[in-house]
């Protein structure tokens, strides 16, 4: 694919790979060639034409040899028409003038057709200063306009609470129609009228209704399209501008945020930089507000005489010390337990297991918020092939086929589902989506499959899908045991009848036995799963699947892994890396394993547990029985993400000593004895790790809110009050010492850790692919109670956003046309929602994509608390529901 | 008989219908050549005739067809471009109007020499009345077995639909014409690809105007030599010309290409009306640049026309008395055009906006003498650099209106009124 072509750029010789366009071939030249409508991730239009040059080639004579001019060099025939850069695709000899007499008038033709009627509104303009038209009619523009005559005008439009529209502006490169219809799979917007009326707007001209991701603005050369929440805030050049990476979900975003004074004033992404480059989600762009709210708490509280009192941080730190080493000393450092850690960065990370496994000496750690099963540490790992060189976006963007298990990714995973949307509108993608909700990427404009499962039977839909798999010719090159296991998977699967399948699954066999041969013969594949696999009661059975699955139809390979694991928070595979699970130490080291923990111990200068701790929900139970007297809990609000509320309530409760680190007052924060105000993700320097365990450095973007400190620095205070010589000055000190200790991370430095950083790859955990779990539904009564983030609402950070919270509204339960008029509900009514552990009533809202016997209900939606309705067994949740009465329609 | 070939019978009463045109030799060529000439002979032959297209760029029409890749697996289309929306141009609408069957046949024949078995005929909105005569003719054709899935008893598969447009002169651009015809905004496409390989949805497809298809049956009934004996080595055949304006007898006239314009406008149109002088012609359709009257002599076909720096475009000629103003005339053409730009490319929906805005200041007396120089170099900066060949065509007659009239627009500027008006003093009286 790579041939080498010789292109001649103003007498200047490169050497390009054969098929690259002429204006990418001029960047290689150091050549600039101006660009509008062209646009990184669309394919070239050709329409703004400001991109024209000169083309020619070596003029040849009858017998097809080069002429050559009166200086020994050959002739040029130069074609008699100009040729834009944007579309023209280089060729072997091929000469390019973009500073000839021919091309600068061209070009300033064009640029002199762009302003005709372009208003001169620069000075009140929000994209002044950074404008891609400003920079062009400076650069090479006339010094005054030669049209003297009225200027076409439109009038200005607000497309919702996100999107500014100034039509006057707009020099209709059609950027922001294409990249919403192409890359964000929305086609929200659209061109009306014709010719020099053109004019963007949304089809029906009322407020877009999309997923507000802002991305139009971003990729708009002007200023037609700016962000009313940063409407008039600033001057670009009064702003300093730090690439940090977003905190939200898993996908390790590269933000660009804009700091003037103490406050981030906006949020972009930067084309050509970063996993995304200048793609962001509405949480990405728009939810970094939280880190100016008034609400951040901003001088450590203790508990005194039952309340909560303001204090300083060395009266906090001594306090947890002295609490910590008393009942360490009293009931045995297993008393101790760490919680949360998912919201760190891998340093912090780092740093909250050595305190304690290092300093106090317990392995009860557990980052997993959500864990309703016990889950080993090492199975997500396990599952996406064991630290083989991991799956990344441009090889999503690519594949053939791809399968996305039991995750809506518009919520979960914004830019994953970008790049399947994209790749299936520009690479010929095909998608696979089992889902019990046909989530957006399973609806029919993508021209993908659906399979729509009951809900509750994902684990017998896996079983399934191995089944068909195993029956398929086994991928060549496997190792031998992971050959032997996969034909005793096969023999475990022989029950599974294609009339049990469809019993259970409500699919038929064949269906899922073409989507099982599809991602077998596809030669670019990829299996994506996220949080509805890692939270389900099923966890393990289903990773252990998942990892099957793989094997038998060649996602994962003894050299290479296809499988991407998407976690809740932008720490959540930083976690697992560095051993936020029980029994793991940091790179998956087996705590069992006495010649590595000794390793560990010696250059730590402590003495690690030897026994695994409990899982989070051991923990809490533990906790909550008393045999647990300290919580640590790390910079998340359990109270609301924790799978059974009342579980979490008592252990708090009971608990001698809470420690809760927080941005914020949460309910968490609340009924701790001590809280340590923290520094938000913009706010301190420190490495992320995502999805496709790309480590990356997120850079520090304004000094902490005043009054609070990073989790590390609260850490390492701790650990040195009590009595640990810890002597990091830095974040990068701490990274120094994982790069020393930690397998995968071994030999990086931060200095190598810009945007786009490196993804590690060394095999830590032996393939286990096995058939494990019971696969058939419980009987049970009511609707499944199905859960998952919106792009709105993920958790306890989007709320504390003021543009996303107003995006989000109310909480509210979403049911389909047919359960409701089942139960005689219509939209607005209330329900109630009753499940085993409480109860829980809410607004209603009729959606299609619910199944029948099934109600939706965001994560974290305003106070609901879902969590309130109990703890999920066997395969799900069920809950009772019925329409609620005026007088018992009660926020809960 | 008003022309030697296309219209030869074209007002015989009743054409219209199946058994007539079968009376007149219709449907022979089809029976002639299905399952008797392979598909590469028809190209051969068409290719040999000098068959150009009608529509207005004379491109060759068998080289075009023989672009086709052979080997592509996926289904190939055959559109007729019916949107004749070219100002001045009107000989597509007479002969659909009153030979539809032709066009049908020609269709399948194109059809089969390129291996499609579905063809679309693309009209202009204001053609729903064309629309239902094709229909008509289609219903029958299809009656009668020359359409269907045995066209006239042989295993070649052929099925035809009419489509009618929304109403934008830019979907007589081929490519525009196909987003078009899928649904999408009529905007031309970035070519290559080009539509004999990735056309109506993505596949390979072939545009033809519809006088062009209008030549195939003959052609292949009689062979291309029997086409050459009309016209010269490079313009080869007949052509349909419609001329406008104040001549005696406007209207559709074919003649063999390399007539002289003289001819045309003398002897078949009766010359101008009486007490009118001409001033200039616009040989092929608002879109060239126009001719003076001393270049009247200039022969009617491809290589002549470009040598006098203009086209034989789309055959739409324009008469053009000493009475109008040459301004007026050039400022209702480029209005036109701005408002038929479709706005993709900047030069274009731009360039052609500015235009009009200058020259109706130059025309309500506003006008200053560097104004004229703005008007060329604004068409120079359009020119070559917009996207489709819409900005040349709001372009070049500006130049060539330049070219041969510019006292006329200086007189504007400095009289602040027209040399002459005739529209201006004609609306004033109606006023009046």
């Amino acid at each position: 694919m790579s041939q080498q072509v010789r292109v001649n750029i103003n007498g200047q010789w490169i050497e390009v790979p054969a098929g690259t366009l002429l204006t990418d071939a001029a960047r290689v030249a150091e050549t600039h060639v101006p660009v509008f409508c062209a646009q990184s991730k669309l394919p070239p239009l050709g329409a703004c034409r400001i991109c024209v040059v000169e083309v020619g080639a070596p003029k040849l004579d009858a017998e097809r040899k080069p002429v050559l001019a009166a200086d020994g060099n050959p002739e040029i025939a130069w074609n008699p028409k100009v040729q834009t850069g944007c579309t023209t695709p280089v060729a072997e000899g091929m000469h390019v003038r973009t500073e000839s007499a021919v091309a600068v008038k061209a070009r300033k033709g064009v640029m002199e057709f762009l302003l005709v009627n372009h208003p001169l509104d620069c000075p009140v303009c929000d994209e002044g200063g950074e404008c891609q038209l400003q920079d062009l009619a400076f650069a090479f523009g006339h010094d005054h306009s030669r049209m003297a005559d009225r200027k076409r005008t439109f009038d200005s439009e607000d497309l919702g609470p996100i999107v500014k529209k100034e039509a006057n502006r707009c020099i209709v490169c059609m950027r922001c129609v294409r990249y919403c219809d192409e890359v964000m799979g929305e086609d929200a917007l659209t061109a009306h009228q014709r010719g020099v009326r053109t004019e963007i707007s949304s089809f029906d001209r009322q407020p877009l209704a999309c997923e507000q991701c802002g991305n139009c603005i971003e990729v708009c050369p002007v200023g037609a399209l700016t962000a009313l929440p940063y409407r008039f805030k600033a001057r670009p050049w009064d702003l300093r501008q730090h690439i940090s990476i977003c905190p939200y979900c898993s996908n390790g975003c590269s933000v660009r945020l804009g700091v003037r004074g103490m406050e981030i004033l906006r949020a972009r992404g930067t084309e050509y930089r970063g996993v995304n480059q200048e793609f962001l989600c509405v949480r990405g762009r728009f939810g970094y507000d939280y880190v100016n709210s008034a609400d951040r708490l901003t001088a450590p509280l203790l508990r005194v005489g039952g309340q909560l009192q303001p204090s300083t941080h060395d009266e906090a730190v001594a306090y947890s010390a002295a609490r910590l080493r008393d009942i360490a000393a009293t009931h045995g450092p297993e008393a101790i337990a760490f919680l949360g850690g998912e919201k760190l960065n891998v340093e912090e990370q780092y740093l909250f297991q050595k305190l304690a496994r290092g300093v106090l000496g317990t392995d009860h750690i557990d980052a997993r918020t959500r864990l309703v099963a016990d889950v080993p540490g090492d199975a997500v790992l396990r599952a996406t092939g064991g630290g083989r060189p991991a799956l990344t976006f441009e090889q999503l963007l690519s594949a053939e086929e791809v399968l996305v298990l039991f995750d809506d990714l518009q919520g979960e995973s914004p830019f994953a589902q970008v790049n399947l949307i994209r790749g299936q509108h520009q690479r010929g993608l095909h998608v696979t989506v089992a889902h019990a909700r046909r989530v957006k990427l399973a609806r029919p404009k993508f021209k993908g499959d659906w399979l729509g499962l009951k809900p509750g039977s994902e684990l017998a839909l896996m079983h399934a899908l191995s089944r068909a798999a195993l029956e398929l010719p086994r991928p060549e090159g496997l190792p031998a045991s992971v050959a032997a296991a996969l034909d005793a998977a096969n023999g475990g699967l022989a029950g599974w009848s294609a009339e049990k399948v469809e019993a259970e699954t409500g699919l038929p066999m064949e269906t899922i036995a073409a989507a099982a041969k599809r991602l077998h013969g596809a030669s670019r594949k990829a299996l994506v799963f996220g949080r509805a696999v890692l939270e389900h009661p099923q966890a393990a059975a289903l990773l252990s699947a998942i990892e099957t699955l793989a094997w038998a139809t060649g996602a994962i390979t003894s050299s290479r892994s296809s499988v991407m694991a998407h976690g809740a928070h932008h720490g959540s595979q930083g976690a697992l890396d560095m051993g936020l699970t029980p029994g793991f130490l940091p790179g998956y080291v087996p705590l069992g394993d006495s010649a590595a923990r000794a390793k560990v111990e010696q250059q730590w200068v402590a003495t690690l547990p030897a026994k695994p701790g409990m899982s989070a929900r051991q923990i809490l139970e533990a906790a909550a029985s008393g045999k647990v007297r300290a919580l640590w809990i790390a910079s998340d609000h359990w109270l609301r993400s924790a799978p059974d509320r009342a579980l979490v309530e008592k252990a708090m409760a009971t608990a001698e000593l809470v420690i809760v680190n927080e941005l914020f007052l949460t309910e968490t924060a609340q009924r701790a004895h001590v809280v340590f105000p923290v520094a938000a993700f913009a706010e301190k320097e420190g490495v992320v790790t995502n999805c496709e365990r790309r480590i990356q450095k997120a850079h520090r973007a304004l000094s902490p809110r005043r009054g609070t400190r990073a989790d590390w620095e609260v850490f390492q205070s701790v650990a040195q009050a009590l009595g640990a010589d810890w002597r990091y000055r830095t974040a990068e000190d701490v990274f120094r010492e994982i790069a020393r200790l930690v397998p995968g991370y071994a030999g990086l430095s931060v200095a190598l850790l810009m945007p786009g950083g490196v993804c590690w790859a060394e095999e830590r955990v032996a393939p286990q692919p096995a058939i494990a779990g019971s696969a058939a539904a419980p009987a049970g009564e009511g609707l499944w109670l199905l859960s998952g983030a919106t792009l709105f609402a993920q958790g306890s950070l989007t709320q504390r956003s003021k543009t996303l919270s107003a995006l989000a509204k109310e909480a509210r339960a979403f049911i389909g046309l047919a359960e409701a008029s089942r139960l005689g509900l219509s939209a607005g009514d209330s329900i109630a929602l009753e499940g085993p552990g409480g109860s829980l009533s809410l607004p209603v809202e009729l959606e299609d994509s619910v199944p029948p016997g099934a109600v939706f209900v965001p994560y974290a939606l305003g106070a609901a608390g879902l969590n309130r309705l109990g703890m999920p067994s066997g395969s799900g949740l069920r809950v009772k529901v019925r329409k609620a009465t005026a007088a018992t329609a009660v926020q809960a | 008989m008003r022309g030697p070939f296309l219209f030869k019978d074209i007002d015989t009463p009743g054409l219209k219908g199946i058994s007539r045109y079968r009376e007149l030799g219709g449907y022979e060529a089809l029976a002639q050549t299905m399952g008797k000439s392979s598909p590469e002979d028809c190209i051969e032959v068409v290719k040999a005739s000098g068959l150009r297209g009608r529509g207005g760029a004379g491109f060759p029409t068998g080289l075009k067809w023989s672009f086709v890749p052979k080997a592509s697996p996926k289904p190939r289309y055959i559109v007729c471009n019916a949107d004749e929306s070219e100002p001045g141009t009107f000989k597509d609408r007479e002969l659909m109007e009153k030979n539809p069957h032709l066009l049908i046949e020609g269709m399948i024949l194109a059809g089969y020499a390129i291996g499609s078995h579905l063809g679309y005929i693309y009209l202009r909105g204001e053609f729903e009345y064309i629309q239902r005569i094709l229909d008509q003719a289609i219903h029958e054709a299809r009656e009668a077995g020359v359409l269907g899935a045995r066209v006239l008893g042989t295993d070649f598969a052929f099925e035809l639909h009419t489509h009618l447009g929304a109403g934008a002169y830019i979907c007589g651009e081929e490519t525009a014409l196909l987003s078009s015809l899928e649904g999408h905004r009529g905007q031309p496409r970035l070519k290559p690809p080009f539509p004999a390989v990735e056309g109506l949805y993505a596949c390979p497809t072939v545009v033809n105007n519809v006088e062009t298809l209008m030549c195939v049956p003959d052609i292949l009934k009689h062979g291309a030599a029997w086409h050459r004996q009309w016209g010269n080595e490079r313009s080869a055949g007949t052509k349909v010309f419609s001329v406008s304006g104040p001549v005696k007898r406007p209207g559709n006239y074919e003649v063999p290409l390399g007539t002289s314009m003289k001819v045309l406008i003398e002897d078949l149109c009766g010359g101008m009306r009486d007490g009118m002088k001409l001033k200039a012609i616009i040989p092929g359709g608002s879109s060239v640049p126009l001719l003076p009257a001393s270049d009247l002599d200039t022969p009617l076909d491809y290589e002549s026309m470009n040598a006098k720096g203009t086209f034989l475009g789309s055959g739409g000629v324009i008469v053009i008395d000493d009475q109008t103003c040459i301004v007026d005339a050039l400022y209702n053409v480029t209005r036109f055009y701005t408002h038929e730009s479709c706005g993709k490319c900047t030069p274009c929906r731009e360039g052609t906006f500015w235009l009009s805005e200058i020259f109706e200041r130059l025309l309500s007396g506003r006008g200053r003498m560097e104004d004229i120089d703005l008007l060329a170099d604004i068409a120079d900066n359009i020119l070559g650099k917009s996207f489709c060949a819409l900005g040349d065509a709001a372009a070049m007659p500006i130049q060539g209106a330049l070219k041969h009239f510019r006292h006329e627009f200086e007189h504007v500027v400095t009289h602040q009124s027209s040399l002459v008006n005739r529209r201006k003093a004609e609306i004033a009286g109606v006023r009046a």
